[in-house]
């Protein structure tokens, strides 16, 4: 029989990781993130790395570093990310963002309210993970003044999921002040149903 | 590893109705870790993150939901041969791409994790021996590793009943498992020999460490069952223990790009997986 057995297979020689997590070679920086993680202090080092760090290896092992410390700590430091220039970092910090609801959930209204379109969409997202009632609390003050399309078609599209009757009168009104953009008619139409058909 | 997400008593018990209504089927308190786990496989397929949403999707009948959902309470065991086609690509196409990347001599590494009774390791080395055509001439390690050390032991022991050996023909049984009393058969020595069975906690990056580095890793059907920060440490974990080109399989429901974008996804003729880029870790 061709196939070999060995009882003590060759462990992964672990990277001996940077003595900062600004030095050193992408092996060793990858390393000292993820060991970082666990380390007392280590959620101060990974963000103060997270501003520096070009490498998207050494990036994404940073972003789950701090989503696994989920603190409030962890989340303030992956927050200004998700108005990043790069989409990449957006969307990583976003999905870090998500992997600790509850660390995150006192930043959501905040980002609902942001000035910038493109943070109150990505944070109709992070609406998901809060209880039913707070979701819909939020998304209908959200929909109810939103003068953007997308994120109006955000909201509709989280609340064709979870959303309540309550949803329903914040709907129709943004059906008609959003007449002329058929795709979002046809959102709201779909999410109208589902909450009023349950 | 983590569990499944809880759901309440009150969720809980309109899933078993509605099963009830639709299916006949019917779990009470004793199954809920078990209905727990059919309802987050569900959710992870459809990229559903409250049980709320996905009721509300099964309610519905979206997209057929009801039969998938039913279907996840009677296809649960694992089997012989499951999920063939990513076998297929393995033979031909993965592991002709590793070989072409390794030194000469060097052996190929695969792991099954989680193995759980031993089903996909023995199916691998049984696949590898009978339609490789370098099985011959290339050494061939599999680890089958799990958390469950009662599932290692039964696999360990290589017995399986007749529900296991569905998908073999006579010939295959014949050729590698031995009758055991009624209808149970056990694996043959060799075979059974030389599959290396471990305990790894896949969130754990000291225990995964102590498998060394691979060239394929099955990984399938698990990390559905875990929150998104436990599906990131695993990925990061997988992906420090796959050799740089080296590639990953999931289970056909789950998408390592919903999860990390570690991995670079590969299209084969027979199956998708993902590979680990070069560069990085291990160069």
């Amino acid at each position: 029989m061709p196939l070999v057995r060995r009882p003590s297979p060759p462990s992964v020689p672990p990277a001996t990781p940077a003595a900062s997590l600004s030095e050193g070679t992408i092996d060793q920086r990858w390393a000292a993130a993820r060991a970082a993680a666990s380390r007392p202090g280590g959620v101060a080092l990974l963000a103060a790395a997270l501003s520096q760090e070009r490498d998207p290896l050494v990036l994404q092992a940073i972003f789950t570093g701090l989503a696994s410390a989920a603190t409030a700590e962890s989340a303030a430091a992956v927050l200004p990310f998700i108005r990043s220039e790069e989409a990449s970092l957006r969307a990583a910090a976003l999905d870090a963002l998500r992997a600790m609801p509850e660390a995150s959930r006192s930043h959501i209204a905040d980002l609902l309210g942001d000035p910038e379109a493109d943070v109150r969409l990505l944070s109709c997202e992070l609406v998901r993970s809060l209880p039913e009632a707070e979701a819909n609390r939020l998304l209908i003050e959200l929909l109810d003044s939103e003068a953007d399309k997308n994120v109006a078609a955000a909201a509709v599209e989280v609340l064709a999921e979870i959303g309540r009757r309550e949803a329903l009168p914040v709907l129709a009104r943004c059906a008609e002040r959003f007449a002329g953009e058929p795709f979002l008619a046809f959102s709201i139409k779909v999410a109208t149903d589902r909450i009023g058909d349950p | 590893m983590t569990e499944p997400p809880e759901v309440s008593e009150e969720e809980f018990r309109k899933t078993c109705d509605f099963l009830y209504r639709r299916s006949g089927m019917l779990f009470t308190e004793s199954k809920r870790y078990y209905v727990q786990r059919r309802i987050a496989e569900r959710m992870a397929a459809l990229g559903i993150s409250s049980f709320t949403t996905y009721f509300a999707f099964l309610r519905g009948d979206v997209d057929g939901e009801i039969e998938k959902f039913i279907n996840a309470f009677t296809v649960n065991e694992t089997y012989f041969y499951r999920e063939e086609h990513q076998l297929r690509c393995l033979s031909s196409d993965l592991l002709n791409e590793r070989v072409a990347a390794k030194r000469r001599g060097e052996a190929l590494r695969i792991w099954s994790v989680p193995c759980s009774t031993g089903e996909e390791p023995y199916s691998i080395g049984m696949w590898l021996l009978e339609n490789w055509p370098d099985v011959d001439v290339q050494d061939i390690e599999i680890v089958g590793s799990d958390i469950d050390t009662e599932c290692l032991t039964a696999a360990r022991q290589g017995e399986f009943g007749q529900r296991a050996l569905m998908r073999l023909t006579p010939d295959l049984v014949a050729k590698y498992f031995i009758p055991r009393g009624k209808e149970r058969w056990r694996i043959v020595e060799d075979l059974r020999q030389s599959v290396h069975f471990t305990t790894v906690n896949l969130v754990n990056a000291a225990e995964t460490r102590r498998h060394g580095i691979f060239d394929v890793i099955f990984c399938r059907n698990v990390l559905i069952y875990f929150d998104d920060t436990s599906r990131r440490l695993a990925a990061e974990n997988l992906f420090e223990c796959l050799a740089p080109g080296g590639f990953i399989c999931l289970g056909h429901a789950e998408s390592m790009s919903r999860i990390s974008p570690l991995f670079d996804v590969r299209r084969f003729a027979d199956a998708i997986v993902y590979q680990r880029p070069q560069g990085g870790a291990h160069d």
